[in-house]
């Protein structure tokens, strides 16, 4: 297991490199570094700061200037913010990681326990419902589901009770002003948990019943119920453990994908988190700060699968790692 | 006049970044807008204010950082939050009757007296009571301190009037002689509006960059900045060695709520006591479908100037005839009317002057009116011909064009739609590309790679020059790094010299004239043209109490300290 992680990662190494020459370029291509600095009626900043930042060399060396340094914990300075890009990085990639670990666990959960429910009554009119609701949870946008659930959850209860306040709380992941506490962030988390995570159970719910209806028809299955093994046993010591692979692989690339790709949830509910950093960032043309955030989300994509290759062989023991 | 190009959500408070703003003078109630609210709630100013609370505001843009002489620290709404609560001003704007005009503030122990020269010099008097919140006076000392680092500063946001100064004589703590080495008319937005005084003693020979840029913990204002959560919340509280009068408030919070249909029903669920939204599309039909219990105020007579910006630099915009023919072919009050009229705006503006600074601009911009007929006349006496497709063409050119501003703001493309139909109409081919802000006012703009335009020009204090934008010198060019800000390229015989005019007299009539010489000159050359006043809009709950209202230059919480909740 150890050799075999610790050559997916060697392995890894030439997909990073390439792939974080590829970012570099491209958005050293798209981007001007010197954007913001060109506004300030200053030419000779603009050449100072060419010569320090090395814009006047290859490219070649002015990635491995900044891969260098990205490396050895140095990953440059905001041109937005003029503030350092790790501790932003940092501070993003927490929050979202925070909204994310609730959402994947919600979700999971969720989507398990209603795709296991079609599985077992494939065809009855909870399938057919539920297979109804999951195509309309795929369906829908985020923002726009957002804004439904602030409206339907927090504003009408709260005027037709007329509460002071809203049962769940829609901006920011704490009060403002005031010290968090666990309620009080948990009023916060709700909907943007619930923003996020409609389309996972949507995807994932889905995901399972196949799953399950495969490892149900399958005939291990079949043995087991002909001894005599109790119903729930069978489907969940037998037919469920069976489907924990591919459910699990699916959502490791999903959970990797979401680091960088909450930007909607983030920006409906005010939440800053990495979402939020790259659109302010791509707006400000900020690339000293979309470079290594882009980096950042990459390695969740290569880690996060190499979790789902390792927990695969894990949970299904026939696969040899 | 200070004046900056701002763009759609975000606010600039300096030449060129971001999009959209503030708001100016004349405060009036939403009546007859559909606001619902603001005819039966009591006036703000009427009601009896408790001691103490916490206030929380929507903001919807978050500062870049704090240095506010730095390039990172163009957001208005950074100047909104944490520099007008936090820095002392020489001047600060005021209103006087009908008109927002430069008052000194109370750092000041007299007016500043200016000596015409040559040397042109203003002399500083301080007032001995004023003082830092440790206590230290607010002193000469401050305001050589802060000049100097804008006057020499590498990363410095606007050195506009600072570059004029020559030298700095501190006589003693009280008095500060500025020497010029050139005529500076607008001397009264120095130590004010964009810059106001930083504290020598704590900053004087350390990174002033590093202590600022996160937020800092002392203050010449009434409010001292408790904290600042990236991405989250800046927290202010009452300045407790403030020398004027103290805040009502214990506490204000301005929490950053980027996505506006949320941050209205925050508003409306009481997690926001008050708003400050752009007039986007969005946010201007929340308003006119009512929001119970708020008060809505909406300042149609702002600082700020929309207008359609033209490339002259182009072959075919290089044609007086052209840009006058375009400027005929807009129905520049139909646009008006679709887009602010809801807010009270009806009719286009007729001068390059905001509705703030309307007294130095005149109307010469009302002759261009929607008229094809003289959209022909023009064309064909410049050798054009309308071809098969009904577009005019010239030596084989057709006149076709490319507008731009900032991607994502709904207001904005919509009057791109509205132009691009009105210019079909008249004959000409229009194709909207807009940019993201960074794109657009880095390098489309400089690089004059554009033919058409939409952005707004911003007032932040009440200066009527207009050199920055329209002189010939201030083409982005090599000569000065593409880094002037006359993006139109407007370069009309006789104009730099009025401009120079408005810049250098300090002879209020003869200021006067040129002003609205330099109006007249430009609309007979259409260089551009005026759309509107963008009003201004801030939404506060009945339980906020004081005197609210929108400040053109220094925005909607100049008066914080005054505010309070109801009891």
């Amino acid at each position: 297991m150890f050799a075999y992680a610790f050559r997916r990662l060697i392995y890894s190494l030439p997909v990073l490199v390439i792939g974080s020459f590829l970012l570099f370029w491209s958005v050293r291509t798209a981007f001007d570094p010197l954007a913001k600095l060109r506004q300030i009626r200053d030419p000779e900043v603009i050449i100072r700061e060419t010569q320090r930042l090395g814009l006047d060399q290859g490219i070649l060396v002015q990635y491995w200037r900044w891969l260098s340094g990205f490396v050895t914990g140095d990953w440059g300075v905001s041109s937005r913010t003029s503030g350092s890009v790790k501790p932003m990085i940092q501070s993003a990639l927490t929050v979202t990681l925070e909204l994310l670990v609730w959402g994947l666990l919600f979700a999971f959960i969720v989507a398990v326990v209603l795709g296991v429910w079609s599985a077992v009554r494939q065809y009855s009119f909870s399938d057919y419902a539920l297979t109804g609701i999951s195509y309309l949870g795929l369906a829908l946008p985020a923002f726009w589901f957002g804004l439904i659930l602030i409206q339907f959850l927090a504003v009408w209860p709260q005027q037709l009770f007329g509460w002071d306040e809203p049962l769940f709380f829609f901006v920011g992941l704490t009060s403002a002003g005031e010290e968090p506490t666990f309620i009080d962030t948990a009023r916060h988390m709700v909907l943007p948990v619930l923003t996020l995570t409609v389309g996972l159970v949507a995807t994932w719910s889905r995901f399972t019943r196949a799953s399950m209806l495969d490892a149900l028809s399958s005939d291990y299955v079949r043995t087991a119920r002909a001894k005599g093994v109790p119903r729930r046993r069978v489907v969940v010591s037998h037919a469920l453990r069976n489907s924990w692979g591919p459910l699990v692989t699916v959502v490791s690339i999903d959970a990797a994908l979401l680091v960088g790709g909450l930007l909607v949830t983030e920006q409906v509910f005010s939440i800053p988190g990495m979402g939020r950093l790259f659109l302010d960032s791509l707006l400000a043309g900020d690339a000293f700060v979309l470079l290594p955030w882009m980096l950042i989300t990459g390695i969740a994509v290569i880690v996060l699968n190499l979790v789902a290759d390792i927990a695969y062989g894990l949970l299904d023991p026939r696969v040899r790692l | 006049m200070q004046l900056l190009n701002i763009e759609p959500n975000q606010k600039s408070r300096r030449p060129l970044t971001a999009v959209i703003a503030l708001m100016a003078s004349a405060t009036l109630l939403l009546a007859g807008c559909g606001a619902g609210s603001s005819e039966s709630a009591p006036s703000a100013s009427a009601v009896e204010l408790q001691q103490g609370g916490t206030l929380v505001i929507g903001a919807e843009q978050e500062p870049d950082c704090m240095d506010w002489i730095a390039s990172c620290a163009g957001s208005i709404w950074g100047s909104y939050m944490a520099q007008i609560t936090t820095t002392p001003f020489v001047f600060n704007v005021r209103k006087n009757g009908e008109d927002w005009v430069p008052e000194i503030s109370g750092i000041m122990a007299s007016e500043p007296e200016v000596s015409a020269g040559p040397p042109q010099t203003v002399t500083y008097k301080f007032n001995p009571d004023a003082v830092w919140s440790d206590g230290t006076p607010i002193t000469s000392a401050d305001l050589k301190y802060t000049a100097l680092q804008i006057r020499d500063g590498e990363d410095v946001l606007d050195k506009t009037g600072y570059s004029a100064i020559e030298d700095i004589a501190t006589p003693d703590a009280q008095t500060a002689v500025v020497t010029f080495n050139t005529v500076y008319a607008g001397w009264k937005t120095l130590f004010s509006g964009s810059y106001g005084l930083l504290p020598s003693h704590l900053l004087e020979g350390k990174d002033r960059a590093a202590l600022m840029a996160d937020g800092y913990t002392w203050s010449g204002g009434p409010w001292v900045i408790e904290s600042w959560k990236k991405g989250e919340s800046i927290t202010l509280v009452p300045n407790a060695g403030y020398w004027g009068d103290k805040p009502k408030l214990d506490k204000v919070v301005f929490q950053f709520t980027a996505d506006t249909a949320a941050a209205f029903q925050a508003f409306k669920s009481g997690q926001l006591d008050a708003i400050y939204p752009s007039p986007q599309l969005d946010a201007i039909d929340q308003i006119n479908t009512g929001i119970p219990g708020a008060r809505v105020q909406v300042d149609a007579a702002s600082g700020n100037l929309e207008a359609i910006w033209m490339n002259n630099a182009t072959p075919l915009l290089k044609s007086q005839a052209v840009r006058q023919a375009l400027s005929y072919s807009i129905d520049r009050a139909a646009i008006v009317e679709r887009v602010y009229g809801p807010l009270g705006v009806k009719s286009p503006a007729q001068s390059f002057y905001p509705p703030s600074l309307s007294a130095f601009g005149g109307q010469d911009f009302s002759v261009y009116s929607l008229d094809l007929a003289k959209v022909d006349s023009l064309m064909t006496g410049d050798g054009w011909a309308k071809g098969a497709d009904g577009i005019w063409a010239k030596d084989g050119n057709a006149a076709n064009l490319k507008i731009t501003t900032i991607s994502g703001n709904l207001r904005r493309e919509l009057m791109e739609q509205v132009i691009q139909e009105q210019l079909k109409t008249a004959g000409f081919g229009l194709t909207i590309e807009n940019a993201a802000a960074a794109d657009l006012f880095g390098t489309i703009l400089p690089d004059g790679t554009f033919d058409l335009g939409l952005w707004t020009l911003v007032t932040t204090f009440p200066d009527p020059g207009l050199s920055f934008a329209f002189d010939s010198n201030s083409i982005p060019s090599d000569a000065n790094g593409f880094s002037g800000l006359n993006y139109s390229r407007t370069d009309v015989p006789g104009l730099n010299e009025i401009l120079a005019t408005v810049d250098s007299s300090i002879d209020a009539a003869e200021r006067l004239k040129a002003t609205q010489d330099g109006d007249k000159l430009l609309a007979d050359s259409a260089t551009s043209l005026p759309l509107a006043g963008v009003p201004n809009v801030l939404l506060t709950l009945e339980k906020v109490g004081g005197p609210t209202s929108i400040n053109p230059a220094e925005g909607p919480f100049w008066n914080l300290e005054q505010w309070g909740l109801v009891k």
